[in-house]
Order: C-alpha cells, then structure tokens, then sequence
C-alpha cells in the first residue's frame, strides 16, 4: 500500500486526543477511584446507552463499514442492519434474563448454566478466539492509519501502530487510567460527523444532517456518471445478503464484549433502557459510513475514475480518511477523524486483548492447569497472554485476509455459531445440558471454517456455509444438535432447572 | 418423586401462566416486526426485481431524494430496530409494574 508523506498535524492531534484520555481517566481515578475496566459510578440509562456504543463502536463501525459500501454499494448495507438488528435480538431474548442469572462473561455463564467445565473450556476457547480475530480486524485498521499518518508503508505502520497500542495499554493500565466512555463515545461521534459536514458543505450538500442529505449525491452518482451505486443485487445474490444480514445480527447477540455490557447499570429496567439509547447512538454513526463512501465515489469520478482502480481497491479500508483527504477537508479536521479512528481502533482492541487474556488465565490457566495458583501469578498470567495475543494478532495482520469489516465478520460468524446457541437455549429451555452444548459449539466451531477447510473439495460447503456468513445456516444446525443431543442425555442439575424457573424466569411472582 | 412433577421446565413454547405469557407474547411481536420488515423488504425487493442486478419499482421511486429501497435499509430499519427496542422496553415495564406490585421495586 501506499507510502507518502507524513502528514504533521494529524499526528499532533491524535497523539493529543490520546493523551488526554490518559489525563482524564487519571483526573476521573483521583475522584472516583474506580477501577479500569468498568466505571464504578451510576451513569444512567443515557450514560449507560453511550457506553455500549462507545464499548462497539471499533475500526469495523468507524473505517471498515463505509469502506466495504464504497466497493460494494447496497450488498455492504448487511453490515449496517445486520450490526443495528442484532441489538433488538440482544434486548428481547437476553438481556434482562442474563442480568437476572448473574454472570457476564460467556465461560462463565455456561459454566455456571450447564454445571460442565468442558463447556466452559470450550467457550472459553471460542471467546478468545472471536477476540483474537476481532484484532486482527482492528489491528488491519491500526496498520492503515499509522501508515498513512507517519507516510509508511503498511508493515512498517502496523508495527508502528502495535508497539503504540501495546505501550498505551501498559501505561494506562500501570497508571490505573479509568475509562470514560462517556467522553470516548462524544470524541468518536464528533471526529466522524464533522469532517462528514465539511465534506457535504464543500461538495454542495446538505451538510446540517450530512447523514440523511446525501440522497442527491446518489442521484448525481447515477445521472452524471451512469454509476448505478444503489442497485441492489450487482455484488451479492439476495442470499448473500441475507445470509450476512442474519451472521452478522446472532453474532452481535452472542459476542462475549456485548454480553458483559449489562452490569454496569444498576438494575435490569436501566439495562434493557440503556440498550436502547446505545442502539440509537450506534445509529447516529451507520447512518452517517454510507455518506462517507457516496462522496469517495462521487468525487474519484469526476476526477476521471468511475471505478475504484486496483490500488484505490487496497485502500478501501480507510476511504473514511481518504474522501476527507480528496475532499480538501483542512488538515486539522482529517486529524480529528484519524483520532477517532485509531481511539475506535485502540480502545476496542485494548479491551480484547484483555477481555482474551482474562479468559486465558482465568478459565484455563486457573480452572484447568493450576488450581492453586495465586492471585499474582493469575494476574502475571494474563499480563503476559495479552502480549502474546498481541503478537498472534500483528503476525495475522501483516497480510490481512480480506477487509476490516469481512474480517470482523467471521468473528460474529463464530459467536453466532457457538455462544449465541448456547445462551439462547441457555436461558430459554432448562432441558438443554452440558453434553448438549458442548456437542453444539464444537459442531459451531467447525462449521464457521468450514468453507476455508472444507471448501475446495465439497463446493456445496464453500454455498451454504461462507466464512463471514455462516451462522445463517449455521446457527439453526448448532440449536438442533443441542436440542437433539440433550434429550438423549440426563438432565441438567434439578437446582439449576429450578433456578432458571424462579429466577430467571419467574422472577415477577410471589 | 411428587417434587419433580412440580418442578417446571423453562420453555418458551410452553410458558408457565403470569409473567411469562405476557413476556413471550411480547418477545414474538417484536421478532415478527423484526424479522419482517428486514427480511420480508429484500425478499420483496428481489421479487419486484426486472433485472438480474435488482433494478425494480422499489428502486425507481425515490423518497426525501434516496432511491427509495436505499433509505429504506439504509436509514428506516436501523431506526425501526430502536423504535422495537423502544416499544418492547416500554411494554415490559408495564408487565412488569403489573406483576411486580407486591415486590421491592428496586429488584427490577
């Protein structure tokens, strides 16, 4: 990829925007001294809303979204409906029921529901695996920025960019950095909404609500430049784009950083109410990626380039800070987009990293191959699997697979296809067991790689199970197994049934 | 073995009377209204499709200068999706006063 200059006030304003959440995450510990993962203080239902849109909000949503609808068009708005849908599944099937049982990690909760330390390894496995490809994902984005900020090329900007990642985590974690995520989700939609007004007042478009006045530049797209950018079906079979639609809804119910999103309101009214406003926040930001990736192809045309060229194609990715670059946006407003893009980036991969690396030591350094560890050597434990994490990570990403937002999609295929089965029936039927779930999520396992494993030889797998898509067909295979496979075999624990029911379930009677 | 025979098992296609009739009522209208705007547009949409690549009548209108389909996912369903969350947290909150006033409202 490219290697130019390197662009001086972006740099500024970024290292600027990361440091100032180090000095206010140090001014918010001194007052509150909460810890560093999840802010101690009642925030409210609003306040709740934007942390969840903050804590989703990563290099898929800011970069990686607007770059796939700018190559594909409308086949790309799967990513939008399917990352906004899921949420209505998260809220109606499990919230307010996973708040209620009490645990809010995926090892733990089918550990706990299933009364099987198997099924807790293997979702523990499975959970680091969705982190692990989730920042390949990030670091994909991380790699770009920094090459395009310090005019690298893009191995060298990725490992640039890690070594900064890697450091920021140490030293906020070393300082005890509380996390605002109040302010990281008002950073965020501010560097993405007002570079977008920039570029539509400069183009000569409705620039008040930029996301909802870019209509005409469609129509424009179409008229001067016979480009038909909206035609529904040119790069994707409505099975396509069903089949990501729906991946992509039950991965975003069963992704594990999703789930644990619940505890940090204090009661389940303000859980499923802060759900809401989040879906809303995270709304405020799909409506505006498509603008993003219409003005790209509206301006690369009149410059004489109706279609994306080969290189622009492996510069798709951050078509976000390129349109802004292309749309003469000033310097210092491109800075504030890419500080969005790499605190989405850095934040999200920070907490996957050790969302991982907690998994690790706690569900199977400490469960597993030494019980009687101490607190310590947990802690030193997972120190040191996030750096290993980190190092899987930057060696997958030096010749990334497909795009951020593909890449991202395998990872909501995988939690589509073990954990959300296994929450789903977790909660909802108290017959499903430890045999069950565990017979489930290894056949999910193996049917989200299927295509790259199987593929070449059964052609039919490659059709009906493609790797970012493979939950639609998927997930109901996994939920059958688990149903058939628990009937054959004992019951689970009568006191969980019993819990289930009272609890989880029963929880308005006397 | 009498204890067993009480003892009722979670499922959704055979809620217990109270609360969960109500609650199941209410999660399988909101996943029709879910299910059937999203998937039932794009089924539409290929069904009044005149071309391979989709070109139809939903494509031609336009509605506040979109292609019409193109607002409708692009920027309708994302807002349907948070008005079902707004109706279904509303509902429930009235199930839930409804069941809930002999209990400490502070559980909810």
């Amino acid at each position: 990829m490219n290697s130019g200059s390197a662009n001086l006030w972006p740099i500024i304003i970024v290292a600027g925007v990361l440091t100032s959440f180090i000095v206010v995450g140090l001014i918010n510990k001194s007052r509150e001294g909460s810890d560093y993962l999840f802010a101690g203080r009642y925030i409210g239902r609003i306040g709740g809303g934007a942390a969840i849109a903050s804590n989703w909000m990563s290099a898929a949503s800011f970069l990686g979204m607007a770059g796939l609808i700018y190559l594909k068009g409308y086949f790309a708005l799967a990513y939008v409906i399917g990352w906004t849908g899921g949420y209505v599944l998260l809220l109606v099937l499990m919230a307010g029921q996973i708040r209620r049982f009490g645990k809010y990690t995926a090892p733990d909760f089918v550990g706990e529901r299933y009364g099987s330390s198997t099924a807790r390894i293997v979702s523990a496995v499975v959970s680091i695996g969705i982190s692990l490809i989730y920042t390949i994902a990030q670091f994909k984005g991380i790699g770009m920025i920094f090459a395009w900020l310090f005019g690298l090329d893009y191995s060298r900007g990725l490992l640039l960019g890690a070594a900064a990642l890697v450091s920021y985590v140490i030293v906020a974690g070393m300082l005890g950095v509380a996390r605002n995520q109040q302010l990281q989700y008002f950073v965020l939609i501010v560097s993405f909404i007002v570079p977008l007004m920039y570029l539509a007042h400069s183009l000569g478009y409705f620039w008040l609500l930029p996301q909802f006045g870019y209509g005409v530049a469609i129509q424009d797209l179409a008229r001067e430049f016979q480009i038909n950018f909206s035609s529904p079906f040119a790069n994707g079979t409505p099975f396509e784009w069903v089949s990501l639609c729906f991946t992509l809804m039950v991965g975003t119910a069963g992704l594990p950083h999703v789930l644990s999103r619940f505890y940090i309101v204090p009661n389940v009214r303000d859980a499923r109410w802060s759900v809401a406003w989040g879906l809303f926040f995270i709304a405020l930001i799909y409506w505006s990626a498509p603008a993003y990736a219409v003005f790209a192809r509206l301006m690369e045309a009149s410059a004489g380039m109706p279609l994306p060229s080969g290189a622009a194609r492996d510069m798709a990715d951050i078509i976000v800070i390129k349109s802004a670059v292309m749309g003469q946006v000033p310097a210092w407003i491109v800075g504030i987009l890419a500080a969005g893009a790499t605190c989405a980036a850095f934040f999200t991969s920070a907490g996957l990293l050790i969302t991982g690396a907690s998994s690790f030591s706690h569900d199977i350094f400490y469960r597993i191959l030494n019980p009687r560890a101490s607190e310590s050597t947990k802690m030193a434990v997972a120190k040191g699997a996030t750096l290993v994490l980190a190092a899987i990570a930057v060696f997958c990403a030096m010749k990334p697979p497909g795009m951020i937002a593909e890449i991202t999609a395998t990872a909501f295929a995988l939690a589509g296809n073990t954990i959300f089965p296994a929450f789903l029936l977790g909660i909802w039927w108290g017959r499903a067991n430890g045999y069950g779930v565990v017979a489930g999520m290894l056949t999910g396992m193996v049917i989200t790689f299927a295509e790259p494993v199987f593929g070449r030889f059964i052609p039919l797998v490659a059709t009906i199970f493609p790797l970012t898509s493979s939950a639609f067909c998927g997930a109901p295979i996994v939920i059958l197994i688990i149903i058939i496979v628990s009937v054959l075999t004992p019951p689970p624990p009568e006191a969980m049934r019993q819990f289930l029911a009272r609890e989880v379930h029963g929880h308005l009677e006397e | 073995m009498q204890h067993h025979e009480e003892m009722y098992d979670v499922n959704p296609f055979k809620p217990k009377v109270g609360s969960m009739v109500d609650e199941v009522a209410v999660i399988v209208a909101i996943l029709i209204g879910w299910g059937l705007l999203n998937f039932g547009f794009q089924a539409l949409l290929n069904l009044l499709a005149e071309t391979p690549t989709g070109e139809g009548v939903l494509t031609r209108l336009t509605f506040l200068s979109f292609p019409f389909h193109f607002w409708f996912t692009g920027q309708f369903l994302p807002l349907w999706f948070v008005l079902l969350c707004v109706i279904f947290n509303l509902y429930t909150d009235r199930v839930t006063e409804r069941h809930n006033r002999k209990r400490n409202r502070t559980y909810e």
